[in-house]
């Protein structure tokens, strides 16, 4: 008996739907009707109309991960699940494979897509944007959905087509290392702009640009404030309230 | 602004609110989207913009990862810009004053957004549940049907929050505003670096990387001496 294999159109179909994973996040189980909606093309395309009782439950039971990272993972479950149809011997099940995989991948895609490659297009239109351009929200959303987008079709295909071997493929690609290359770049950005900002408001104040070197231990101050857990609201608080004082009395 | 104005900023608020966590999450939830967009919405976008740039930082280091929920920074972003928009003639006040004070009064009210995103959450306990049911009787169709429900959920969420931030905002811009208008005008354009620094270093303080000062420090003074020296 042959594997069955999935159509093309199939595949569009997962991609589509997983822009609706998260659509009922819930705290009890997450993801779960999410993946299950997902995976459901593919699910027909294995077996049939009428998917059995037992692989409906296991794909609904709690699930986790990286929205951007789930076509990956339901790309490798699809294929253990057309494997298991047919009776091919694996060293892990669908179930299991998704257990095992979910939170590293959620780690790893936090660190790389929330903490690294948003906040680096996020400055960079910020850059533009002090420019007054309005292009700043296109050239943010381009850099930062044209990886994004194809990371989520390729991770499809890669998880079908390379099965359990696409965990090593993943591995190879030291994605957590990008991440830090990312949040580095990212540092230098904002000090890029903290300079830049400085540097327009000791023009406005007819100030020498010297001045702006007063903004760097103001900055680093508040970084560590924020980094002991200072929240953002009490810092804006603290700062407009001050700068207001001083305009009233000066 | 007339209604369909404001009908176009409702939907503007629960689309980009949508892209938070259920639909799609391209980024145009982040408030330099969120706010050219709603501005365009009401034919103002470069307040939208500078509205987007002031909050764009402040929350972006807070990840949404498991069941943690940030603040909502993108109601914020569209609140504080219907409010610059709608409200300037009746409070008298115009330009960067009145798009600073809308922010700094829409800022504590994005709390109001984790509430309202609780409950939806909450509410798609009882969906997922409901979804699990019916798949379990073998009906798949209504079990996709619970699932997409949470979008109504999400959806409403976020235009509750949009809503609680320029009506409360609205009330206190006419109370605070006759009273601040002198200072705002005088501190404008400090207020509006001071808010994207305070973001900045909101965000270098949660990006955990080693070396971070050093690079920080580097490409400040590089950039600043450069500037300096041109």
């Amino acid at each position: 008996m042959h594997r069955p294999r999935l159509h093309w159109l199939t595949f569009l179909r997962i991609y589509l739907r997983s822009f609706l994973l998260q659509a009922s996040w819930n705290f009890e189980k997450l993801q779960n009707l999410g993946f299950y909606y997902m995976i459901l093309p593919g699910l027909r395309n294995i077996y049939g109309d009428d998917v059995p009782e037992d692989v409906r439950r296991r794909h609904t039971d709690y699930f986790n991960t990286h929205p951007y990272f789930a076509p990956l993972v339901a790309g490798t479950t699809l294929r253990l699940e057309a494997g298991s149809c047919v009776g091919e011997e694996s060293s892990v099940d669908a179930e299991t494979y998704k257990n095992m995989v979910m939170a590293p991948f959620a780690a790893m895609g936090d660190a790389l897509f929330w903490g690294g490659a948003r906040p680096l297009a996020a400055l960079i239109g910020l850059l533009i944007a002090s420019q007054g351009s309005l292009w700043a929200p296109v050239v943010f959303l381009l850099i930062f959905n044209l990886p994004h987008l194809f990371f989520r079709g390729s991770g499809l295909v890669l998880g079908y087509v390379q099965e359990l071997r696409a965990i090593k493929t993943i591995q190879k690609c030291r994605l957590p290392d990008l991440a830090i290359r990312l949040k580095e770049s990212t540092t230098i950005l904002i000090g890029v702009l903290c300079a830049y900002l400085s540097f327009k408001g000791c023009e406005h104040q007819d100030l020498p640009a010297a001045w702006g070197f007063v903004v760097l231990p103001i900055v680093l101050l508040f970084a560590w404030l924020a980094h002991k857990g200072v929240s953002s609201l009490f810092l804006v608080l603290l700062t407009t309230s001050s700068l207001l004082l001083l305009a009233l009395l000066f | 602004m007339v209604g369909v104005d404001y009908l176009l900023a409702g939907m503007v608020s629960m689309l980009t609110g949508l892209d938070r966590v259920a639909l799609v999450q391209v980024m145009i939830s982040r408030p330099l989207v969120a706010g050219p967009l709603t501005g365009w919405a009401l034919g103002s976008p470069l307040v939208g913009l500078e509205i987007g740039m002031l909050l764009e930082l402040l929350w972006l280091g807070r990840l949404p990862v498991g069941a943690a929920i940030p603040p909502d920074d993108t109601q914020v972003a569209v609140g504080a810009t219907v409010l610059a928009a709608s409200t300037g003639h009746f409070v008298g006040l115009d330009g960067m004053p009145l798009v600073i004070l809308s922010v700094l009064i829409a800022i504590p009210l994005g709390k109001f957004g984790q509430v309202f995103d609780k409950l939806a959450r909450h509410a798609n306990d009882r969906l997922a549940v409901s979804g699990y049911d019916a798949l379990m009787s073998g009906n798949t169709v209504k079990m996709e049907r619970y699932h997409l429900f949470g979008l109504i959920t999400f959806g409403l969420a976020s235009l509750a929050t949009a809503l609680v931030i320029v009506l409360i905002g609205t009330l206190v811009l006419y109370s605070v505003a006759p009273a601040l208008i002198g200072a705002v005008q005088e501190a404008g354009l400090s207020l509006q670096y001071s808010l994207i620094l305070v973001g900045a270093a909101v965000l270098l303080g949660t990006t955990n990387v080693n070396r971070g000062i050093s690079l920080f420090c580097t490409a400040f003074i590089g950039t600043l001496l450069v500037l300096w020296l041109r």
